[in-house]
């Protein structure tokens, strides 16, 4: 099967001190419809190797192939544009927009061209995105939300926004940095609903993620980074008996074992 | 003192002034660009519309261009010289942040000032050129001052329907969103480059008409007329109008016009009492600052008739 993704002996150094990649490089690749965990201890290299991925880093040598794209130097924009969408470790969003303009603003509209703004030709795209933008909140469980200030959020909300934002672009893969961080366990049931959904929609999922309750649950196969490099992969039961990754990670065995179902 | 001059010169100067203020309120209140050079732009189109329209020279004079072309000519050759400045002074610094970019466009003012202080052959230097081609007669009855009022007006009114247009489209929102957050912009796909880059050559193209008009209402291009004072005022107008809001650029900027206009034509019986004037006006509008910015009436107003 053709890969959706294929990462090739990456490096990243930052002030020559190798960050990713150890002395290979970093390499794994990901099944288009594929529900991916990344896990790791902190300072690992998870967040640079979103970072890599979604362009706002460039490697020091090997090559990011996205959807048969070469995307290794392409910048985040137009990585994006080909449908590889991301959310941050701490939630980012447009504090002068409202609720429900940061999701709208998130799709890839042709109304935003400049030729377009004079001649009102983008009203009609306007009323599609924010049926689309209204349903998706009903989804995340913002409904409520919609017409309020991006400052009256909480820590919660605004991830969820933040995932909502992305949704809107149908990405055809989307990372997902921490999306349970500071998230309470019914908007956690939410996310685990929603995502469930769009995997089964067919968009491609990559998660950084510490709760491995929430995780273990979602996932069909796991990543394991150690120190930039890859300790393990495979399926969750593969990785929650595989000695180095219960020593490195999990913290020993007593608590590999507090994961199983 | 004659009422209706000073009204008639505040509606004309604030409108010329106005049309920069729009254009700075859009490069830094929704670009997210700090222009501390914005004169340069307005300079540029003045000086292109004297070029292109003077005869050429003859006598003392020391400019060696003077292309002597209809007035409509310089007019368009103003914006379009705005314009090219904006390409060659935006192409290479946008990618700078904040304070850095503010640097450097006040670099790029200056640079361009000491110019036209010191080559004599653009514009006969410190002296400049002066009987700058003035279009409008008077048409039938109407008065010429009146008509240059009327025309101030619409180009001021024309460029903030414009830039309205603009930013109450779905443009305006991804230039909020890159504003406020770049990076998470680019995440959702918006060049931020790109975005930025449009937004700075747009907005110098009516700075450059205004500058063609102020050439011809003032019949005189000269250095002086073009120091980094007039940035600040324009910057003072912005902060002092409010932030984001038209109506609050334009409000600012005749506030700070009708201020200056009414202190320099009170009567004055002798030289001192004029410079206390002139001195008074820099406290007044400190304090009028310091109120302003307290208070924010002009926003409060502004946003009032936004709303309707």
């Amino acid at each position: 099967m053709k890969k959706l993704l294929q990462v090739s002996n990456v490096t990243k150094q930052f002030g020559g001190l190798r960050a990713i990649g150890g002395y290979n490089g970093l390499s794994f690749d990901v099944d288009p419809g594929s529900f991916t965990g990344l896990i790791g201890p902190n300072g690992s290299g998870k967040s640079t190797i979103f970072n890599l991925l979604s362009g706002f880093l460039k490697p020091n040598s090997g090559s990011i192939v996205f959807d048969g794209n070469d995307i290794t130097t392409a910048p985040p924009e137009a990585i994006s544009e080909r449908g590889l969408a991301r959310t941050f470790q701490t939630p980012r969003t447009f504090s002068s927009l409202t609720v429900i303009d940061n999701v709208i603003v998130g799709a890839d509209n042709p109304g935003e061209r400049l030729r377009f703004s004079w001649t009102g030709k983008w009203r009609n795209q306007e009323a599609e995105l924010k049926h689309e933008a209204v349903e998706i909140f009903g989804r995340v469980g913002l409904s409520h939300r919609v017409n309020d200030r991006v400052g009256d959020l909480s820590g919660g909300e605004l991830r969820m926004l933040e995932v909502a934002r992305q949704m809107i672009r149908k990405p055809k893969l989307i990372l997902l940095d921490e999306p349970t961080a500071g998230v309470d366990p019914k908007l956690q049931q939410n996310l685990a609903d929603l995502l469930i959904a769009i995997h089964r929609k067919g968009t491609t999922i990559i998660v950084v993620e510490h709760n491995l309750h929430f995780l273990l649950d979602l996932v069909d196969n796991l990543l394991v980074i150690n120190r930039g490099e890859l300790l393990a992969k495979g399926s969750p039961e593969e990785i929650r008996s595989n000695p180095e990754v219960v020593s490195a990670y999990l913290g020993g065995q007593d608590a590999a074992q507090s994961y199983k179902n | 003192m004659n009422w209706l001059q000073v009204i008639l010169t505040v509606v004309t100067i604030g409108s010329i002034f106005s049309v920069v203020t729009l254009a700075l309120n859009l490069q830094y209140a929704r670009g997210g660009m700090i222009n501390f050079g914005v004169v340069a732009y307005f300079a540029a189109g003045a000086y292109i519309y004297a070029i292109f329209t003077h005869p050429a020279p003859e006598g003392l004079d020391q400019y060696i261009i003077g292309l002597d072309w209809p007035w409509w000519a310089g007019f368009i050759a103003a914006g379009i010289a705005s314009l090219l400045f904006a390409v060659l002074t935006g192409w290479p610094t946008l990618r700078l942040r904040g304070e850095y970019l503010a640097v450097t466009t006040f670099a790029f003012a200056e640079v361009l000032y000491s110019f036209l202080l010191n080559e004599r052959r653009i514009g006969n230097g410190a002296v400049g050129l002066s009987n700058i081609e003035r279009p409008i007669r008077d048409w039938g009855t109407i008065d010429e001052k009146y008509i240059f009022a009327i025309v101030a007006v619409a180009l001021m009114f024309l460029t903030a329907w414009i830039f309205r247009k603009l930013l109450n489209s779905p443009y305006g929102r991804a230039l909020d969103a890159i504003r406020d957050d770049e990076g998470a912009a680019q995440a959702i796909g918006k060049s931020a480059k790109r975005m930025r880059l449009q937004v700075f050559l747009l907005s110098a193209i009516p700075i450059g008409f205004a500058g063609a008009l102020y050439a011809m209402y003032m019949t005189l291009v000269s250095p002086r007329l073009f120091t980094a004072e007039v940035s600040f005022i324009v910057w003072i107008a912005l902060v002092l109008g409010g932030e984001r809001t038209i109506w609050g650029a334009m409000a600012g900027t005749f506030g700070l016009i009708l201020l200056e206009e009414v202190i320099t034509s009170l009567p004055f019986e002798s030289v001192s009492a004029a410079q206390n004037a002139a001195a008074m006006n820099h406290v007044v509008t400190g304090l009028l600052f310091i109120a302003v910015l307290r208070w924010q009436p002009f926003e409060w107003i502004s946003k009032k008739l936004e709303k309707k």
